[in-house]
């Protein structure tokens, strides 16, 4: 790397959003290397690793298909259990994404540039991730592949609009498409940079065709710009009606444990919280073998754990309103819900758990010692992770197994095939984010070297960063 | 899609068979051969050619086309398609054939008819209407007309439409390995009958099940005549022999007792589980249930025994007792009562009785209600009982004043009085002393029922030729060298007897499947007449009976119609008398206390597999136990404290010793189980050829003796650390689980709570359902309803309903459920639409039981149906709460917003084992649901829609009482009714108005359809503060 002639810093924080000094051609340099580089052995490795894990996906979904529903571990009470909660966790750890690349444009935060790829990537296939369950859980998938879209069908029947799972197959389904778009224009001039820096015909007929004619002209970029604040303002209600529209699949219910009015902030809170540990958990070893510790700053790090504190404490706020509503409201099953089932029955494991991971480790992030810790912050994002699959889990399951009528009440344990069709998907989704890395480049290019220029001209800024 | 391709393979496949089938009335030799073949098929699970494919140029498609070319296949396919639609009428084959003109009268394809049979479980029957489809039988209600079933039906009787389709049935005669035809069978059995005439047939022996057949009695009278060496021995597993036993030494003949609890005010049930097993079990029921209504008449119900059955669970108190103190128990009763002026017991006074290991209060109680109700009082006793305890209860019943009025003594029907272990114990002594050539046996499997000191299996070896007629290849046929297939009941020709006498015919729905053979024709083979044919047999039997004067093939048709022979019932024996000093003399020796110590063994009849016979059913095997809610399965059952003493937990498997025997068997602790005791239910451990019952429990005959057929005392346990998991359905939940202080699922109070009007449960019961005054808040303005002309509902009445579970099986039958399997169940995935639910309160040691019986409620606001994405779950105009199966994608979300889990999911393709055979006992009224498709209760709509058809044509409405649900057509107890709300007068709407009724969760606002009553217990005054101590649901462990 090369070696720092000037700090580029951000006027409200001493840390640098840039840590040194470049021009456009070593950023450009650095920033595709990891794409033009040939696959190392690490990459391989994990290549490997990803793909079993897809390997198992297949089988298990494979097997699910050809047997029924059966194969998993659900039953009756317990209709739903690790699809549901795949699907939520997933679609969770995507508004990392969301809210990285279309809210923090909105409000102009500089510190977003370095990290928007990696969160949109990482928004786009966790909803892949998420958008493979609704479909395979249901008994019949042949059939729920299209009876849940509105089309005129000749027997005059369409989806029930009263369903908050038909409000989810337009939510997901919108949601889907609107990140598939950010993501790819904003990756429109780094294509075209790759197109311009590729070694090889081929690649520079692939690059050249997805860059759809970049040629990087003023009117090029002014298009580029509004199209590009447009689908951030399109995608800014998705960060909030996305989850909400889940949360409803379970408030709208009239189980205990799911019938509670909070859940459409509390499931957002949720949503950012996960996905910015998720998109943490991956960006501290991307930053260091992709060689990216010059763009992606201990700043960058530090406002994330800020983001994570912030949203952990809206979810303690939300567990600590269902068990204050619980108690309030006086409905018995939904205090023999809270204060036994989840507290003392037999999934009482995963309820602390939960409480460990989501209201205890984010406490850490108040002291700058840890928050600037990079083994302290990487392991904590995982262990919210893994919380918030907790969380999702005593949502789903645990509320589910003891309901009202005691006759009734069953337990529950996964199967092989559950298992494999989680591990699978983390699989899918590493395979599909391994590729990425390889293909294009994990930062947006052309917004960091925006970004220098931005710095570099700010006249409260001065030639190293220092604020007047 | 290819669902629907496989979809019309089936239908094709299914028709093509259906068509084949050797129904009544058609040529029955083509049928035979056919069956072979389909048998074959069935069993290689291989398709037949082309060729075979559509038999007798039902259509024209060319050998080689079908399979091969894609034209052939769509040609097949969109034929069968368009016979599904329009019937076989669309393409002519080329051959000429003839219309259906003359089709059987009252034959509409489409429409079923119904037959009048009947069936006899240890002989005595239950009068049966059993519905038919286009000649295959396929539901079993009780004959209203009947006076034993009233109308109702067992669990037992229910799968009888199973059974009867059974793959598994023995379907070849044989002997050995060499297959015989039946004539080859005849002109055999002649020779070695000519053999045996020569010496009176001195080595001739019959083992056979007790029965009440008027024709069978006379075969035997026959046979007997021709070989007056030969002996008739009659054995049941589950014998009842201590009753008769018992009148004999208490009125001086054998006499069988027939209980009327109609008019009984108090009832003692001593180890009798009269509202659960025996053969007046469904009039019983319904006679208890009649008194069960609150008021100053309602009957109360003393229960004393050793583990809770469904007589106990209905009980107003409740004794545990072990089953050798129930004699000490009565002996002690009666001298309470000599000494209060029964003076007819004084004789009876002095008899030993043990020390007491009960209440004293109890027995106070017991003996004052008794003595209040002189005349209107009962005491049953049980079949596990010793003949002295019948005796004695006998002689106590005579002195209460009860003969003639809840108790009657009546001749015993069967033909032979004593069917346990003594006389086949005579018949083993025989057998060992070589004197035994030629033994036929038509009893079922006794080599699996005998006591095991017999070694009966053993024993066969040595008896030259062995005849067995059994409906399987199981334990005995093994032991046997000549096997005979046996007809099933609805493919024999017979008749049997009610317990009072009255005689039914037995009339075959369908031809044998699989050539069996009926009884009545191996017994005729013995005198010469084995090609006669039962029916020839059974006419000419009745023809000279003289029964008929005049017209009697008139009347033959009328009691087959009937289901019953006017006239036939039997007198009870008036003025029986009790010798009380002669009893006295004979008792004392008799009622020596057994003071052997120890843990005492109590083996069961099984209320899902009886004495084994229906270890082969995989809806009685999967029927939850009616109070441990077990399926798949039977277990040692104690009591938490033996099972502390023992250190051994649920599924924990122990070594039971007993006599120098041992078997391996799992524990399991339940609720109301007396202390040092272990009941072991027969029926399970099967070791025959059934596919179904194979590796399913453990056998608990095999600890049992002949000197200690029900009861032994001095068995050990131990615990071998292996464990099982059970398949249980319902745990042993509180009533207020968890501490929740939510109302209690199910309701229940006392009887002078319902008869204050201003107690406290009224005040309660009213916040339980909906107030006019006081509605739910809610978001959407209810639907009126008033203008329909029918609004469906339902009322169960938890006062009447005794946990019997024959619903659950009449349901499965009506609405062709599947079963899933004991994997599937212990993963909670059952797929029976009513579930019994079973609530405990109180102490784990003596709990009182309330039973809620809960299917689809019917919500008037039902939380499944907004959730369902895809409009597959809709509400009809009359408030049925409907599954369109077709539409549903298995999303489960109608299952999880179920407010009472009553939804039920086919989480696997359970139908695609189903034999060819199993196909044809399908309701054709209701679909066959595949892999991924929710189903629960649809308040039987085949049936409304049928009825609404039937009484449109006539131009009127359906009137209340016409239209019955499965589960309330099979209700011994009457518990269950259904109706329109519309109709003010119908029985729904007057339960509806009752004051007991709640609605289940009311607080949520469902506006369920179904509803129910109350339970009431009648408890003894003197006895309430006890029994209160005991009846808080307050309690900590599950």
């Amino acid at each position: 790397m090369a070696a720092p002639q000037l700090d580029v810093r951000d006027p409200l924080e001493p840390a640098p959003l840039i840590d040194g000094r470049y021009d456009d051609k070593q950023i450009n340099d650095s920033l595709l290397e990891h794409v033009w580089r040939g696959a190392g052995k690490g990459w391989w490795a994990c290549f490997a690793v990803a793909l079993s894990l897809l390997g198992m996906l297949v089988i298990a979904l494979s097997w699910t298909l050809y047997k029924g529903i059966g194969v998993w571990g659900n039953n009756i009470p317990v209709g739903w259990a690790f699809g549901i909660i795949n699907f939520v966790w997933w679609i969770g750890i995507g508004h990392a994404g969301t809210l990285i690349s279309a809210i923090l444009l909105l409000f102009q935060q500089k510190w977003r540039t370095s990290i928007n790829r990696f969160a949109e990537a990482m928004t786009l296939f966790a909803v892949i991730c998420a958008l493979l369950f609704p479909l395979v859980h249901t008994g019949r998938p042949w059939f729920a592949a299209y009876w849940l879209l509105p089309y005129p069908s000749t027997n005059g029947i369409w989806p029930q609009f009263k369903s908050p799972l038909t409000w989810d197959v337009f939510a997901v389904t919108t949601y889907f498409t609107i990140s598939l778009l950010f993501w790819f224009l904003g990756l429109v001039p780094d294509l075209a940079a790759l197109r311009d820096s590729s070694q090889s015909k081929v690649k520079r007929v692939i690059y050249g065709m997805l860059a759809m004619g970049w040629r990087g002209s003023g009117r090029h970029f002014a298009e580029y710009k509004w199209s590009y604040v447009l689908l951030a303002g399109l995608s800014t209600p998705l960060v909030l009606s996305v989850h909400t529209i889940v949360s409803f699949d379970f408030a709208t219910s009239v189980i205990p444990g799911w019938h509670t009015t909070i859940f459409p902030p509390y499931f957002v809170a949720g949503a950012v919280f996960s996905g910015f540990a998720m998109v943490m958990s991956w960006m501290i070893p991307a930053r260091r073998f992709l060689g990216l510790k010059h763009v992606v700053t201990m700043k960058h790090l530090e406002n994330m754990n800020k983001v994570m504190l912030v949203t952990g404490m809206f979810v303690s706020y939300g567990y600590l309103m269902e068990h204050f509503i619980a108690w309030y409201s006086g409905d018995p099953y939904e205090f023999a819900q809270f204060y036994y089932t989840r507290m003392r029955g037999p999934m009482a494991g995963v309820y602390w758990t939960m409480i460990f991971c989501n209201v205890v480790v984010p406490q850490i992030f108040w002291f700058k010692k840890w928050r600037t810790s990079i083994p302290v912050m990487w392991f904590a994002s995982l262990l919210i992770n893994v919380g918030m699959w907790c969380e999702r889990f005593n949502i789903v399951v645990t509320s589910l197994h003891r309901d009202f009528l005691p006759s009734k009440w069953e337990d529950y344990a996964p199967t092989w095939v559950d298992l494999s069709l989680f591990a699978g998907t983390i699989g899918l989704f590493s395979t599909l984010f391994l590729l990425f890395l390889k293909f294009v480049p994990a930062v947006a290019v052309t917004e960091v070297k925006e970004l220098r220029h931005e710095l570099a001209h700010d006249p409260t800024v001065d030639a190293v960063g220092e604020t007047h | 899609m290819s669902c629907d391709d496989n979809h019309e393979a089936r239908t094709r496949d299914r028709d093509r068979r259906r068509r084949s089938l050797p129904i009544a009335g058609q040529a029955k030799a083509s049928a035979k051969t056919y069956w072979t073949s389909a048998e074959d098929r069935a069993r290689k699970g291989v398709p037949v050619g082309a060729a075979n494919e559509f038999p007798g140029g039902t259509f024209d498609v060319k050998p080689g086309e079908e399979g091969t070319t894609r034209r052939g296949f769509m040609q097949v396919a969109s034929l069968s398609t368009a016979m599904a639609a329009v019937g076989a009428a669309c393409r002519k084959p080329p051959q000429k054939i003839v219309p259906f003109v003359n089709r059987p009268e009252e034959v509409t394809p489409g429409n079923p008819l119904h037959f009048a049979t009947a069936y006899a479980l240890d002989g005595y029957a239950s009068g049966l209407l059993v519905e038919s489809h286009e000649g295959r039988p396929t539901k079993i209600e009780g004959n209203p007309a009947h006076p034993q079933t009233l109308g109702a039906t067992t669990a037992f009787e229910q799968n009888l439409v199973l059974s009867v389709y059974d793959d598994d049935r023995a379907k070849q005669i044989r002997a050995g390995a060499r297959p015989l035809a039946w004539r080859t069978f005849l002109a055999e059995a002649a020779v070695r009958a000519n053999t045996l005439a020569e010496n009176r047939g001195a080595g001739l022996r019959f083992l056979t099940a007790p029965t009440t057949s008027p024709l069978l009695a006379d075969l035997r009278r026959r046979v007997l005549e021709r070989f007056p060496g030969a002996k008739f021995v009659s054995y049941a597993s589950l014998a009842d022999d201590g009753a008769a036993e018992g009148a004999k030494l208490a009125f001086g003949k054998p006499l069988v007792p027939r209980h009327k609890v109609a008019s009984a005010n108090v009832i003692l049930s001593l180890d009798a589980d009269f509202l659960g097993e025996g053969s007046e079990q469904t009039r019983l029921s319904r006679e208890f249930a009649a008194r069960r209504e609150p008021s100053r008449q309602m009957s109360r119900l003393y229960v004393a025994e050793p583990a809770l059955t469904v007589t106990g669970a209905m009980a107003d108190h409740r004794l545990r007792l072990r089953g050798s103190e129930v004699g000490d128990f009565l002996t002690s009763l009666v001298s309470m009562l000599a000494s209060r002026g029964l003076t007819a017991l004084a004789p009876l006074a002095s008899l030993t009785h043990g020390q007491r290991q009960w209440d004293p209060r109890w027995l106070v109680a017991v003996a004052t209600d008794l003595e209040r109700n002189r005349g209107n009082s009962l005491v049953i006793v049980g079949r596990r009982q010793p003949t002295a305890v019948h005796a004695l209860a006998a002689a106590l019943n005579a002195a209460l004043g009860n003969l003639g009025n809840t108790v009657e003594f009546a001749a015993p029907l069967t033909s032979d009085t004593l069917a346990g272990a003594a006389p086949l114990a005579a018949l083993a002594g025989d057998i060992a002393g070589g004197a035994v050539d030629t033994l036929v046996i038509t009893a079922p499997n006794p080599v699996y029922g005998a006591p095991a000191d017999l070694k009966f299996a053993k024993l066969l070896e040595r008896v030259p030729n062995t005849i067995y007629h059994g409906l399987y290849e199981d334990e005995t046929a093994a032991a046997c060298k000549t096997i005979i297939p046996a007809a099933h009941p609805l493919e024999s020709w017979s008749d049997l007897r009610a317990t009072d006498g009255t005689v039914s015919i037995v009339q075959p729905l369908i031809a044998p499947l699989w050539g069996g053979v009926q009884e009545a024709d191996v017994l005729a083979a013995f005198v010469g007449e084995g090609d006669v044919g039962a029916h020839a047999l059974l006419k000419k039997f009745w023809q000279a009976q003289g029964k008929a004067p005049g017209d009697f093939e008139g009347n033959w048709e009328r009691w087959l119609a009937d289901g019953i022979v006017p006239g036939t019932a039997t007198a009870a024996e008036a003025g029986l008398t009790v010798d009380g000093n002669a009893l006295a003399q004979a008792l004392t020796p008799m009622l020596a206390p057994n003071r052997q110590q120890g843990i005492e063994i109590a083996f069961a009849g099984d209320a899902k597999v009886y004495d084994g016979r229906f270890a082969n059913s995989v809806w009685l095997q999967e029927l939850p136990h009616p109070i441990t809610k077990l399926t798949w399965d039977n277990a040692a059952m104690l009591s938490e404290k033996t099972a502390a003493a023992l250190d051994v937990e649920d599924g924990d498997i122990v070594e039971i010793s007993s006599r120098d025997r041992r078997i391996d068997a799992p524990v399991l602790r339940v609720p109301g189980h007396v202390d040092d005791c272990v009941t072991l239910p027969l029926g399970y451990g099967r070791a025959g050829a059934e596919k179904v019952a194979e590796g399913i429990g453990f056998n608990a005959g095999a600890l049992r003796v002949s000197e200690a057929f029900w009861y032994d005392r001095g068995v050990t346990l131990a615990k071998t650390g292996r464990k099982v998991k059970f398949s249980i359905t319902q745990d042993h939940w509180l009533m207020a689980p968890d501490g929740r202080d939510a109302p209690p699922p199910a309701v229940e109070t006392s009887l002078a709570e319902v008869l204050d009007p201003k107690s406290h449960f009224h005040q309660e019961i009213e916040e339980r359902r909906p107030n006019p005054e006081h509605p739910l808040p809610f978001i959407h303005k209810p639907v009126d309803y008033s203008g329909q002309q029918y609004k469906w509902a339902m009322a169960i009445d938890l006062n009447k309903c005794t946990g019997c579970s024959a619903c659950v099986v009449a349901c499965q039958s009506e609405n062709n459920i599947t079963t899933v399997g004991k994997e599937n169940v212990r993963k909670g995935r059952e797929m029976q639409w009513i579930r019994i639910d079973r609530y405990y309160t109180g102490t784990f040691a003596d709990p009182e039981v309330v039973i809620q019986p809960l299917a689809c409620v019917h919500c008037e606001t039902a939380p499944c149906e907004y959730v369902c994405p895809v409009n597959a779950t809709v509400h009809s105009d009359e408030g049925l709460n409907e599954m369109v199966y077709n539409r549903c994608i298995g999303t489960r979300y109608c299952s999880n917003n179920c407010p009472y889990k009553v939804r039920r999911f086919n989480y696997l393709n359970y139908v695609k084992d189903y034999t060819a055979a199993r196909e044809l006992g399908m309701n054709p009224d209701v679909t066959v649901r595949t892999r991924g498709i929710m189903e629960k209760c649809t308040y039987c709509v085949q049936r409304i829609e049928r009825k609404r058809i039937s009484t449109r044509i006539e131009g009127r409405a359906i009137q209340d009482g016409e239209l019955e649900t499965a589960c309330q057509q099979g209700c011994p107890t009457r518990a269950i009714v259904f109706g329109s709300l519309n109709d003010s007068n119908s029985k729904v709407s007057q339960a509806h108005a009752d004051p007991r009724r709640y609605d289940l969760l009311h607080e949520i606002g469902t506006r369920p359809r179904t509803v129910h009553l109350a339970r009431v217990r009648n408890p003894n005054p003197e006895l309430a503060v006890a029994a209160e101590g005991a009846a808080g649901p307050k309690g900590g462990h599950h």
